[in-house]
């Protein structure tokens, strides 16, 4: 590969459509102003546009080479003023290959590579090359370790892909069913406060008990038509999930129309956790994610990394063991809150509620009923929140469960902690309780922080005293 | 290590630095309620709106200006260590904090015109995911600590 190369020329189709996108609202604007006679000279100008467009993709591509030469990726771009970027070998990070739909049907694939400085961009990207190419690309700018086994044992790594039956259950329990109930009380709460009592007693208004029960009809089609499009969304997103573990790195490759492979060097992970959100944890249900350091937002992974989207609590640790066995879950109990912390955890939970309420009772008595579920249900979150937060420390190690509206257990190594803070107000130091901050390298470079509000005082010292380095 | 507070004060004038900061800051309530007493007269205000904001700026400058620095700077705390640093401060909630020195990724020195004045600097140390700032240390002490901060750092990391 020591001669330039060109990308796939289906390149030019994506460049195009790139910078279509990019004007597109120009455009709009264009054929909204511009009637009669200026447009005209408006489609003039236009197609005058279209083609300059064309030109452009067409000298991108053009003008866009790369090749790999003395163990170094360079490339070559720019229309007018020619910039080059040269990527040695050993700072590659990650090479992934993903496609999207159009790529898809071309038979082809997006490289990025990504090295160890954060961004927002990948380091480099060749927008599309053949399959073919892409993996030789790859094998090349890989490492010399996994090249001389890769053929050899690429069978024997271990493996694992989300079932069809998960998947699903997956999507009927992701997130965006809990907005459905929320709109769904919220309009049933609206829609009973228009049901007169005595509504079935002539028949305008039986009319309008129609148009009710039509109205009630549609939110239930709508409601239904969310949690479907949510189901969809998840197996778009997640369908084929598969991870496998080679010597040093996890692989990720997932999506059902969009493939995308995501590459996580073992080292760079700073935290691992497991998460059971209130819809999956009744369901025994947990999602178990990474805390990468670095990486860029064109993986498209928003947060945290998902390692597995749906796991039953047992099974947890036989996945953490086959791929992460420093990681694995404790089987020891966690260190729980001491009990006169509980009253503090239901205070800071109802308060906003409790003054919420006493306005809505007050300013609309016949809704009172709405503040009152959701004091109920923060009074229950409050006392949740309490119960779920724990820490232990094994040797390195450290886990820490919490509790924001869905239950965390995050496992943390002593040399991933960056610092550590021990927070204190005059309340809690008379009742000889004190809060912590934990805080550890996030996506993007960003600092991620985990707090646990409330512990026993003793056991924060205890805790500052594992963390500290002075002996 | 959290059991006790870090050993080292920062420097006595940090107070009438952030004194004077606080002054700044007052100026402009001060302004606010000056224009309201020019309203009054000029439109024939309520009376009570201007003596409301009199009240309120003499307060906030009695606390902002007078009682909050020294508070602050009792509180505030700091000692290095060779294996990390252990910084305390916060008036309402007191936090401590502990950031080992192979974590730190640099240090810096900074000092704008109202801590010139009184020779005095911060030091800002910066980990690769948090920043921590020891604010009004003597000039000299500043740059010392910053240089021994640094050295300090400059232990082998294993791997970030």
């Amino acid at each position: 590969m020591s001669k330039p190369h060109r990308l796939h020329p289906a390149t030019i189709l994506f460049n195009f459509i790139r910078t279509i996108r990019e004007s597109i609202f120009l455009i709009i604007l264009g054929f909204i102003t511009f009637k009669g006679e200026s447009f005209l000279y408006f489609s003039l100008v236009l197609s005058a546009l279209v083609v300059l467009f064309i030109t452009i993709s067409v000298l991108s591509w053009y003008r866009f080479t790369y090749r790999i030469v003395e163990d170094e990726l360079r490339i070559e771009y720019g229309i007018f003023i020619r910039k080059k970027r040269f990527i040695s070998k050993n700072r590659i990070q990650s090479i992934d290959l993903t496609a999207g739909v159009i790529h898809r049907l071309f038979k082809l694939v997006k490289v990025q590579i990504e090295t160890a400085g954060s961004g927002m961009n990948a380091e480099a990207s060749l927008k599309a090359v053949t399959l073919q190419d892409g993996e030789q690309i790859r094998r090349e700018l890989k490492s010399v370790r996994s090249t001389s086994i890769e053929e050899s044992e690429i069978e024997e790594y271990p493996s694992q892909k989300i079932s069809k039956k998960r998947l699903f259950i997956a999507g009927s329990t992701s997130g965006s069913i809990g907005v459905m109930l929320a709109i769904a009380a919220f309009g049933f709460s609206e829609l009973e406060q228009f049901i007169p009592d005595d509504f079935y007693n002539n028949t305008y208004e039986w009319v309008i008990g129609l148009g009710l029960a039509i109205i009630v009809f549609l939110v239930m089609v709508i409601l239904l038509m969310l949690w479907l499009l949510g189901i969809a969304g998840t197996m778009i997103k997640y369908g084929n999930f598969t991870i496998t573990k080679h010597e040093d790195e996890l692989f990720i490759t997932r999506g059902l129309l969009e493939k995308k492979q995501i590459t996580i060097p073992l080292k760079r992970i700073q935290a691992v956790g497991m998460q059971e959100s209130v819809i999956r944890q009744p369901l025994g249900f947990v999602t178990v994610y990474a805390e990468v350091a670095g990486g860029s937002l064109d993986q498209g992974e928003e947060f945290s990394t998902v390692l597995f989207p749906i796991l039953k609590a047992n099974e947890v640790e036989g996945f953490l063991e086959k791929f992460l066995p420093t990681h694995k879950p404790t089987n020891k109990q966690l260190q729980p809150l001491p009990k006169r912390a509980r009253k503090f955890y239901v205070l800071r939970s109802i308060v906003p509620f409790v003054i919420l309420a006493g306005v809505a009772i007050y300013f609309y008595p016949q809704f009172s009923w709405v503040p009152i579920v959701l004091l109920v249900g923060s009074l229950y979150l409050g006392l949740l929140r309490y119960k779920d937060g724990g820490i232990l420390t094994e040797d390195k190690r450290l886990t820490v469960r919490f509790r924001v509206l869905n239950k965390n257990t995050v496992i943390i190594f002593h040399k991933r902690i960056q610092a550590f803070e021990k927070k204190q107000h005059k309340i809690q130091k008379f009742n000889r309780l004190a809060t912590i901050s934990l805080s550890i390298v996030g996506k993007l470079g960003v600092g991620k922080h985990y707090k646990l509000k409330d512990l026993d005082e003793s056991n924060t010292d205890v805790l500052a005293d594992w963390y500290s380095y002075r002996k | 290590m959290m059991r006790q507070p870090p050993s080292n004060t920062i420097a006595k004038d940090a107070i009438k630095a952030w004194r004077i900061t606080a002054l700044l800051g007052e100026g402009i309530v001060w302004l606010v309620t000056i224009s309201l007493g020019v309203l009054y007269f000029v439109f024939d205000w309520s009376v009570w709106i201007v003596l409301i904001a009199f009240i309120v700026s003499v307060l906030s400058t009695v606390f902002f200006v007078v009682i909050l620095p020294k508070l602050r700077w009792r509180r505030w705390r700091y000692e290095v260590f060779e294996q990390e640093i252990y910084i305390q401060h916060g008036i309402l909630i007191v936090s401590r904090t502990l950031v080992p020195m192979i974590r730190v990724q640099h240090v810096d020195t900074k000092q704008g015109p109202i801590l010139k004045r009184y020779n005095l600097a911060s030091v800002t140390i910066s980990t690769a995911a948090t920043t921590h700032e020891i604010p009004a240390l003597l000039e000299e002490d500043a740059s010392e600590l910053r240089d021994r901060i640094s050295a300090l750092a400059r232990v082998d990391e294993d791997d970030v």
